[in-house]
Parts: structure tokens; sequence; C-alpha cells
């Protein structure tokens, strides 16, 4: 390719035919092109001027070639650009000038903007003049601009979100941190940009989270998943992220878009809400309670009113006294029964306890109430104790709602089934009751928060979308089957 | 028999319970027969009469009220005592039915062995006069 810096013309066609040609090519070339060129000679007169100069200018030919470049050209622009000192500048130093931006300002008229370039034109080893270029290049910095702010705009968007969001390569490599994640994690995008999403996840969770984009990789399609977050302060965050393929506008996968939620507000939510549920179970059960507590106390009173009496043999007043002890005993269970159920819970980690004992503990707290509903209870556990990892007192809260559920599906009365079933390292767990039934349209609905057939005040319809999520959180799953 | 002389029947799911008010009812010099379950109290008065009957409100199998309802289409002359530690003097159902006649007295629990003692000699005045 020609180096165009400067313009030597020292070829001369051989054949005459052929100059004719040359001239008509680049005659042809000079009207053909978006830009405009101006030559001019040692005397700043325009001795040439291409088809695109004349148009811009509303000019012709006649009143163009021979004049003055001040008669032709717009004298603001000759002003602000100082372009007649540049021209001699160049005439001068034989070196040109490249790359100048000039705007063109007049008011009623939009705005323009040319790039210009002034050439030392050289016939037979002499500057005859200078050759004068300009680009319009207004569209192109327009949208050069509009590219910028949009690219802030989205930029904008992503950082003043509150979830963070991060691009991954296709091999899980941070490409962009915003500034949710700065916040969240406490590190940097500096620090960030290259290290692996992985870094971010404890040990447990890798494989799984690595599993998650291969698969993206593969089948493209989103992935969910919770886990927990590594901060600089070596805290651990509960994040609920969706993984995204990420497409170029060839529609080829360049990487993952990553989008988190912080999930601590809405696990201190979820125990405040499991709390309060406990306690409208305890007043659901609160009746039978009171009752059951009142037998024994009627034992000791009335064995206490007999000891009073002045009659009654050694043997009656043993007795008498045995009955106190045991009564007292009795009313001691039931009450330290009720005091583990109310307890507030800050036991949220796993352990691993028996689950038939849980089952018998649940079971004696709701007998009272059922039997106020005449209910009975027909129970299947193995022999064994059935060893589970898990949550318990979140565990009672479910089987807890499931008893409170069916004695209430059973108004009056009738049978509630508890099934304990191991199926080689599953559990399996059946709540079963002889009541109304659910109806096939709405059997969809009873795990959706706030849905719930009491009237108002009976019942706030969490119980079992809260037992839904508990179960969940267990790594279980739990079905509903009315017949 | 002598109606007088009719045995109180008690009916509680929990024996001990019965073991009281039978204690009771024997000192002030009348028979009682006891039944564990609301099934098993009209079970009996098919082979028995009684003169006074004190019911637990909530049986394992039926309802203290729904029982006493039960027992007076047998017997309508029988008078029911309603012995409770879930129902309380103030509650509707007890005042409704001590309104209508479907029993004659209420005694929650625990109690105090007079109150017991007064009911039963309400019976025997009856019963006299």
């Amino acid at each position: 390719m020609q180096d165009n810096s400067s313009i030597t013309a020292d070829h001369k066609p051989a054949d005459n035919k052929l100059s004719g040609r040359y001239e008509h090519l680049y005659s042809m070339l000079l009207d053909a092109i978006p830009s405009s060129v101006l030559l001019i000679d040692r005397n700043i007169t325009v001795v040439s001027a291409n088809r695109n100069f004349l148009e811009k200018g509303h000019r012709t030919i006649a009143n163009t070639i021979g004049f003055q470049l001040e008669e032709v050209f717009p004298s603001v622009i000759l002003d602000q650009m100082n372009i007649l000192k540049r021209i001699f500048r160049v005439i001068e130093t034989e070196e040109p000038v490249k790359g100048g931006r000039l705007t063109y300002r007049a008011p009623g008229v939009p705005i323009r903007i040319y790039y210009y370039s002034i050439l030392p034109f050289r016939w037979q080893g002499q500057v005859e003049g200078v050759l004068l270029l300009m680009d319009d290049v207004t569209e192109q910095v327009r949208l050069s601009e509009e590219v910028q702010r949009v690219e802030r705009h989205l930029a904008s968007i992503v950082d003043s979100a509150s979830d963070i969001i991060l691009s991954l390569d296709r091999k899980g490599m941070i490409l962009t941190w915003n500034r949710a994640a700065e916040r969240v994690t406490g590190y940097s995008t500096e620090m960030a940009r290259e290290r692996f999403f992985t870094d971010f996840c404890i040990d447990e969770d890798v494989q799984e989270i690595q599993d998650i984009l291969s698969r993206i990789d593969a089948s493209e399609r989103t992935q969910m998943k919770e886990c927990l977050l590594l901060t600089s302060k070596e805290e651990l965050i509960p994040v609920s992220w969706v993984f995204s393929p990420m497409r170029d506008s060839f529609n080829h996968l360049v990487g993952v878009v990553v989008v988190g939620r912080d999930l601590t507000e809405k696990r201190k939510f979820e125990i405040e809400l499991q709390q309060s549920q406990k306690f409208a179970a305890l007043g659901v059960m609160a009746g039978g309670i009171a009752h059951e507590i009142r037998n024994p106390l009627t034992i000791c009173s009335s064995s206490a009113q007999f000891l009073m009496e002045e009659d009654g043999t050694p043997e009656f007043r043993l007795e008498c006294a045995k009955k106190i002890h045991r009564g007292i005993q009795r009313t001691s269970a039931i009450i330290e029964n009720l005091l583990k159920y109310s307890h507030p819970s800050q036991m949220t980690m796993n352990t691993l306890f028996d689950l038939v004992e849980l089952l018998e503990e649940t079971k004696a707290l709701v007998t009272y109430h059922a039997k106020n509903h005449l209910v009975e209870f027909d129970t299947s556990f193995p022999e064994e104790p059935v060893m589970v990892m898990g949550v318990p007192t979140l565990l009672q809260q479910v089987f807890m709602n499931l008893f409170l559920n069916a004695i209430k599906a059973m108004p009056t009365g009738g049978r509630l089934g508890i099934n304990i079933e191991v199926v080689h390292s599953d559990v399996r767990g059946q709540v079963t009751d002889t009541g109304c039934g659910i109806s096939h349209r709405l059997i969809e609905k009873i795990f959706d928060p706030f849905y719930t057939t009491s009237t108002v005040g009976q019942g706030t319809g969490l119980g079992l979308s809260l037992c839904y999520s508990i179960v969940k959180q267990h790594q279980g799953s739990i079905t509903v089957e009315s017949v | 028999m002598n109606e007088k002389d009719a045995p109180i029947l008690v009916v509680d799911d929990e024996s001990d319970m019965c073991w009281i008010l039978e204690k009771i009812i024997c000192k002030e010099g009348f028979i009682s027969m006891k039944a564990l379950s609301g099934m098993e109290a009209i079970a009996m008065t098919e082979n028995n009469i009684f003169g006074l009957a004190f019911l637990d409100a909530k049986l394992t199998d039926i309802d203290g009220l729904e029982l006493a309802r039960q027992l007076r289409n047998a017997d309508a002359s029988l008078p029911i005592v309603i012995v409770s530690g879930y129902y309380y003097q103030d509650d509707q159902y007890i005042k409704a039915a001590l309104q209508s006649g479907l029993i004659t007295a209420f005694v929650g629990k625990p109690f105090d062995h007079d109150d017991i003692v007064k009911v039963i000699a309400n019976y025997k005045l009856r019963q006299a006069g």
C-alpha cells in the first residue's frame, strides 16, 4: 500500500493513452470518496477541489478554482483552527499535519466535526503546495459518544444493583465484579479479577459449582444453587445463586453471568417465623395441656384430702402418699416436655439424634390436644433408634404442624397414624388421618405461603410452607396425598 | 331393688380418678360402680339402674356431654354430674347443659371433697323426698 504521508508524483506514465486513463481514474476517485480534498498552491490559491467539497460548500468549479482559500472556505473555521498558519508551516517544513480535529459550529446549523490532514504536495522535488483532506466524522463521534453513554449506563445498572452480579469466562474465572460483590465479600474488583469463582466457595461446594459450570458449558441452561460465600473476614454468608449462560453477538457461549442474593436477612426472618409458628402451635395445644395437668393435680389434691381426714388405715395412707408422689412426677414430666418445646431454638446446627425419640416427645405434647378431639394415635415405629442428621427443634416443628393439621381435619374424632420406615439410607415418615381430606384442585396449593382454609385468626397458613422449607433444608422431600 | 340404694356410676378413663370418687361415695354410704370408657358406661346401663352418675368431660371415645345425652336417652331421670378438668364453671356448654337440665351439677378438677359430698347429699335428699 502506498504511504500517503507525502505525495510524490514522480512517476511518468510511458503511454499517453494510459496517462489519460490514470487521470480519469484519479478524477473518478476524488469525486467518489466522501472526504473533501483541496489542492492549494504556495499562494494559497485553490488549484483543485473534489466533488464532495463543492457539494458540501454549495460551490461550483467556477467560483472555487483559482480563488484564495479564504474566499472558498468558511472563515469561521479558518480562524478558529488556524488553518492558514498550519498550511504555511507544512509548506515550510515539508512535514505533514495529520489527525487534526475541527469543530464547525454555526447558529442554526447542526454541529459538525471533521478530521483533517494537511499534506505537502511535491512535484519534481519541489513542494508546490498542500493537499487539504477533510473527513466529516460527526456521525462516528456521535455514535461513539452514544456507545460510551450506554456502556456507562449499563455499568451503572450493574453497580447500583443490590444483588451480586458477576461474569465468569468459560473456565469459571472472574471477569467482572460489581459493587455489591465488593460490599458483601469485602474483596475489591482488583482482588477478585482473575481469581476463580470457586475460590470464594467453601470446600464442600467446590465440586458442585464446577459441575454447574460444566453443565452450562454443555447445555447452556440456567442453573441455581444456594451455598455459602467466603468473605475477606472469613465469615460465611448464605447466598442464593443463579448461573446463566452469556453469549456474544454470534450467539456463541462466551461465559457465565452469576447473580447472587444475600440470604442472611431471609434466614433471620425464617427463624423468627419458625418461632412464632411454634408459639401459635402452643396456643392450640394449651387447652389440652392445661387439662391434662389437672388430672394428676386432682389425684394429689384428693389424696392429700384423704390424708387430712382422721380415719384411714396405714395402708390406705401409704397409698395416698404414693399417689401424690406419682401425680407430681407426672405433672413434672408434662411441664418439662413443654419447656423443651417452647425454648427458643438457638440450635441451628445439625446434630445426630434419634427421630423416634423426637416423635414420641412430640406425640406426648399433642396427646392431650388429640384426646380432647377424640383422636387416637396409631403409631408404627422401628424397634431400634432411627438416627438422623438434622436440627431436632426444626423437625419437631414439622411433625407438630402435621399432627395439629391432622387433628383439625378430624373435628368429630378419628385416628392419627404415624409411621416411620427406614429404606436403605433414607427415612420415610408418614402422618395419616381419617379426616375430611383435601380437594383435588386445592391440594397443589397447600404448601403455598399464606394459603389456609382456616377462618381469620384460626390459622396463618404459614405452617406447611415452613414445613416445606425445613424439609428442603434437611435435603428431604415432602409430598401430600388425599384419598 | 330400692331406688334409694341404686348404685352411683363413676365414669373416667383414669382409674385413679375413679378410685377417688368411689372412696368418697363409699364413705357416704353408697355403692359405686366404675366404667373406664363411654362404651363401657353405656353397656353397664343395660344391666343396671343407676341413681346418679359422675362423668368426666373428655373420655377417650366420647365427649362427656354427649355421653350424658345418651345416658339420658336410656334413662330420662338419671341425674348427671360432670367432673372436669377441661371445662370450667362459666363455660357456655356447661351453662347450656345446666340450664336445659341435661346435667344437674358441674364440679371442676381438682375439687374439694366437700363439693362431691354436697352433690351426693342433694341426691339423697331428692331420693328421700
